[in-house]
């Protein structure tokens, strides 16, 4: 593969340019969108700063397996018992697109299949109204379903969006990481969304 | 990078302000000189067959290729994709990453494939190749094995 990630990422970019007759690069920018197609490989992780996995002091009285999700933090944590907790750094939802709340693991799903949304096919008509699970999907590795919500834990092929605010909703990991988290988590867990400032 | 991997200033601001809007349709393909060295025969592929409402979908994996197909049918209430006559003998359709609609032709080629796309050599890294068609359903991958990576294999089955 040619530059994968750079070409990736600008062809995410380019949801309504002359990619096929134009010739000028386009400048790089973080104001994005979902990108499907874009290349994400199961690898990646977040192997540097906050957003990092590592292992955190953390206070609960939750049972170990237990997800707790701080929205404002940017933050998931899986409690593992011993007041410590294994960290997650995470992309949530955007302004008023955020929310609170305690569900559970209802279904798990590995590579799940992604239907982009009405408004991103009028946006972007040259999608496929359907795109089956794999590695140019934004829904990326791995899925965990959040009760009988729309919303889910998922991978994505973005790992630079971790630690912003620009899903409709969901929380996402780099691959690596939720592929890391599913193993984890099973169905059932309880899953904690906490949403505004810490104390 | 790509010759033709490009963006004006003002379509990608559009883009990214979620302004997008099909533009009139493309009387011109690509300036870029082709990479393919195919030599163009007829094909007997129309773009009739071409022409229409569909359904769309992608798979990657051949185990997936049934249940995308009834993925792709089950768009057809919702969001068909539109595949008009073009003014030159081809169709109007998007390219790859591209909101705008242009006029793409068939070609066949002279390793026995029909490819969809500009004005270019048959095989040319914006085209298509063809992997099945009837009047009913195609099937196609783009050529550019980037673009196919990214994007899978599309099914176009015809809405009823």
């Amino acid at each position: 593969m040619r530059k994968p990630l750079l070409l990736a990422f600008l062809a995410g970019l380019a949801a309504s340019t002359a990619f096929a007759q134009g010739r000028t690069p386009p400048p790089e920018t973080m104001d994005i969108g979902d990108e499907p197609g874009r290349v994400s490989t199961p690898e990646t992780v977040i192997e540097d700063g906050p957003f990092a996995r590592q292992m955190v002091f953390f206070r609960s009285s939750e049972p170990p397996n237990t997800v707790v999700i701080h929205t404002s933090e940017r933050f998931l944590y899986v409690v593992m018992g011993g007041n410590r907790a294994l960290r997650y750094g995470i992309g949530v939802g955007r302004e008023g697109f955020q929310w609170a709340g305690l569900q559970k693991v209802t279904r798990k799903a590995e590579w799940p299949d992604w239907t982009p949304p009405p408004e991103m096919i009028q946006r972007q008509p040259y999608l496929p109204r359907f795109m089956a699970g794999g590695p140019g999907n934004p829904m990326g590795a791995r899925a965990l379903y959040l009760g009988s919500t729309v919303y889910r834990i998922h991978g994505t092929n973005q790992p630079e969006t971790i630690g912003q605010a620009i899903s409709s909703g969901c929380f996402r990991l780099a691959n690596g990481d939720v592929i890391d988290l599913f193993e984890r988590v099973p169905v059932g867990a309880k899953v904690i969304i906490r949403h505004g400032p810490q104390v | 990078m790509k010759a033709g991997f490009a963006v004006l200033g003002l379509s990608l601001a559009l883009a990214v302000a979620g302004c997008a809007t099909v533009g009139e349709p493309e009387q011109e393909g690509p300036a870029a000189a082709s990479t393919s060295n195919l030599t163009e025969r007829p094909t007997e592929l129309t773009r009739e067959m071409l022409i229409g409402r569909w359904g769309i979908a992608s798979f990657r994996e051949e185990k997936d290729r049934a249940r995308v197909t009834a993925q792709a049918r089950s768009f057809c209430a919702r969001q068909p994709y539109v595949i008009t006559a073009g003014p030159r003998n081809g169709v109007m359709m998007h390219a790859a990453d591209d909101a705008k609609l242009y006029e793409l032709r068939l070609k066949g080629g002279s390793d026995g494939k029909t490819y969809l796309g500009f004005e270019a050599p048959p095989g040319d890294w914006q085209d298509r190749v063809i992997l099945s068609a009837s009047n009913d359903q195609w099937v196609m991958r783009f050529v550019d094995p980037e673009i196919h990576n990214r994007y899978g294999t599309f099914i176009y089955v015809r809405c009823k």
